[in-house]
């Protein structure tokens, strides 16, 4: 009993050490690269794990010639308006799933889920359609359309909150002569603001990360996102290697600082987001 | 809880009409589409006409041309002498044609762009159109056929694209549905999106479980594990494969060297280069990204379970195998299931990781169905066949989410 006890621990180091290891080596490889002069990458310093001639040209190219700041500040402009929106859309919906009951219910909750579940692809022609004829490709009007993505795990997670304010306060508002609306943004929000948060992190990671969308919609490139950029980073017969991987370093930076900071609201939200107790 | 009244009802509108504008309207245009031979890239086609319409603009603009052409011709004259090549007789002939032309081209307005066929219309201009053809043929081909005359290339094609202005109905019901039956590279991307999506997902799973039992445990430096993970789930998919693909390179990247170093893949080339191998690769980038995430979706379920059970089975002298197996796996039943339907139905739709890693190769080796249909929709300007195959995608989504809800009972709306 012992031993196998032992047994398990070992077995479970080894597999902590190896997630971890296997986690954080790409990350390390890009770094390493990202100070690489093109040349040394596809020589015989390839595998080196130290540039012989170190360099931070490579950044200097992408942030200076291929504009991978713009993209940043595009792709923060169209995450914070999506985040903004979709908090209070999602806020008004979960208050009243999480608080009243009507006709309809599960059948509404039912279509929230399935607009999480279908492929993004059978909307993506007509929505692209519906730009072209509003003329409002290549704008931050692009938010509105991850709506799809964002607003029915925003609406989930922000239902299993709003469950979790005690109703006696909610009630003594309402003998004060509250209305719904003041309740929902008074005492509701405030109380979940937990949740909230997480809602909102989340939302915005989505809308961070969001390529499909994006790269149909917002081509030009001034307007594209951060991850439509660095991917037309790579040409189509000529691929610099060295300033695509400085280019993901500068773009790894904002997710890190928010994974740092955020942590504890990420991991609630995800849990919190499939979680039906 | 209480009833909802017309005022809270109210609260609902917003998300509503999100999900109507770019939800329902969508996936009925979709639908819509793929009953069309609908595409962007053709003049007769990238519209929806249930019937014959005839396209005004490009009708007046085509008579303009010929009008111009025949002007043109009728004044040449030969070389040296001056005198013109046409007779009189011919002249005035084709003078009376271009009258018609032009009397034609009075009766409609260029601003029109494509409408509806006005009753009669249609064989009045198809008389027409082969009036001024036989004409013209006569002219050039039988009383001329030597002359030098400009525009005697010119003609001819002018014809042809004026007969391009009665556009034939693009309706074409449910054919775009038996092309798909028929399509191999359809079944050839539903096959490689499903070997796709089980092995990632069962991988994820098996590997998020260890993971969240881990983390499950109070432990010094869980947290460190936990942060560590969030990274790759937290930073675009789009970067990810990016990474990816530059360490998967046959010549320079790292990771191939090391399988190939240590005999796993015979050449470096392999990873990307065959399908298997690049199959392979897509899935290696997709665990590596998405096992945490799966972790901790199983945590929260972990973390719901009752400590008590443990120690009772404790006392009763069970081991960690039995507990897993007896306690763990039945009471986490509900949010395994949610945690595989969500992860099924996410990795069957992937599009960025092969469409930045791959691109669908080598030789649509690893092209899925979003990668086909994206590239039919994008690429070829085919809406109508690729909202098809969007379609085909839609029913197995349904089918997977069916057969999880039925068949394994995951219990998704809880409804209390």
């Amino acid at each position: 009993m012992k031993n196998s006890s032992k047994g398990f621990k070992i077995l479970m180091w080894v597999f902590i050490i190896a997630f971890l290891l296997i986690s954080v080596f790409p990350f390390v490889w890009i770094l390493i690269t990202s100070f690489k002069p093109e040349a040394e990458i596809h020589g015989s310093g390839a595998f080196s794990i130290i540039a012989h001639n170190p360099t931070i040209q490579n950044y200097i190219t992408v942030i200076v010639d291929k504009h991978i700041l713009r993209s940043v500040k595009n792709s923060f402009i169209t995450a914070g308006i999506t985040t903004l929106y979709v908090v209070v859309v999602a806020s008004m919906t979960a208050y009243v799933i999480a608080r009243f009951k009507f006709k309809g219910k599960s059948i509404l909750m039912g279509i929230i889920l399935a607009v999480s579940m279908f492929p993004q692809m059978i909307l993506i022609g007509p929505i692209f359609n519906m730009f072209y004829k509003f003329n409002i490709l290549n704008t931050y009007f692009i938010s509105l359309a991850y709506c799809t993505i964002t607003l029915p795990s925003a609406t989930w997670i922000m239902v299993t909150h709003f469950k979790q304010v005690p109703l006696a306060l909610e009630e003594a508002a309402k003998i004060d002569g509250c209305s719904s609306w003041a309740i929902l943004w008074k005492i509701i929000f405030p109380i979940a603001a937990p949740g909230v948060f997480a809602t909102a992190i989340i939302s915005f990671i989505a809308a961070w990360n969001e390529y499909l969308l994006s790269c149909t919609l917002n081509q030009q490139e001034s307007m594209q996102s951060v991850p439509v950029r660095i991917s037309y980073l790579r040409g189509e017969y000529t691929i610099f290697w060295s300033e695509i991987t400085a280019a993901a370093i500068v773009v790894i930076i904002p997710t890190l600082l928010m994974v740092l900071l955020f942590q504890k609201q990420i991991v609630a939200g995800i849990a919190n987001g499939a979680v039906k107790e | 809880m209480k009833r909802i009244s017309l005022k809270q009802f109210v609260f609902l509108i917003p998300l509503l009409l999100f999900i109507a504008v770019f939800s329902v309207y969508p996936i009925v245009t979709s639908c819509l589409y793929s009953f069309f031979d609908y595409r962007t890239n053709d003049q007769q086609k990238n519209k929806f006409y249930t019937n014959e319409q005839l396209n005004v603009s490009l009708l007046v603009e085509d008579l303009q041309y010929i009008n111009y052409y025949l002007n043109t011709d009728l004044a040449l004259t030969q070389g040296m002498t001056g005198k013109p090549v046409v007779s009189d007789e011919d002249k005035a002939e084709m003078t009376e044609l271009m009258n018609t032309v032009s009397a034609t081209m009075e009766k409609y307005d260029a601003n029109d762009g494509v409408r509806a066929f006005k009753s009669g219309e249609k064989d009045e201009l198809e008389a027409l159109f082969d009036d001024i053809e036989s004409k013209l043929n006569a002219f050039y081909n039988e009383k001329y056929p030597d002359a030098e005359f400009f525009n005697r290339e010119n003609t001819p094609i002018i014809m042809e694209n004026l007969r391009t202005a009665v556009v034939e109905s693009n309706y074409i019901g449910g054919s775009n549905y038996s092309t798909l039956i028929k399509d191999t590279r359809f079944w050839k991307a539903l096959a490689h999106t499903l070997i796709f999506m089980f092995c990632s997902v069962e991988l994820e799973f098996c590997l998020g479980m260890c993971l969240a039992l881990i983390m499950n445990k109070a432990m010094k430096g869980i947290g460190l594990v936990r942060t560590i993970g969030l990274i790759p789930w937290a930073i675009p998919t789009a970067v990810s494969a990016l990474m990816w693909s530059y360490m998967y390179d046959g010549s320079f990247g790292i990771i191939s060297k090391i399988l190939s170093d240590i005999g796993l893949i015979g050449k470096s080339t392999d990873m990307l280069l065959t399908s298997t191998g690049a199959m392979a690769s897509a899935i290696f980038a997709d665990v590596w990204k998405t096992t945490p995430y799966m972790a901790l979706l199983l945590l929260a379920g972990l973390q719901n379970i009752d400590r008590g059970l443990y120690e009772a089975s404790a006392i009763d002298g069970c081991g960690p195998v039995k507990n897993f197996f007896q306690i763990t796996l039945p009471l986490m039943k509900s949010s395994i299931m949610v945690a595989l339907l969500f992860r099924t139905l996410d990795s069957f739709r992937v599009y960025d990781l092969i469409a930045i890693l791959t691109n669908g190769g080598p030789g649509n080796g690893t092209e899925t169905l979003s990668v086909y249909a994206y590239k039919l929709m994008f690429g070829q300007s085919n809406y109508g066949y690729g909202s098809t195959v969007v379609i085909g995608m839609f029913v197995c989504v349904a089918i997977i989410a069916i057969f999880y809800v039925k068949v394994l009972g995951a219990e998704v709306i809880s409804n209390d």
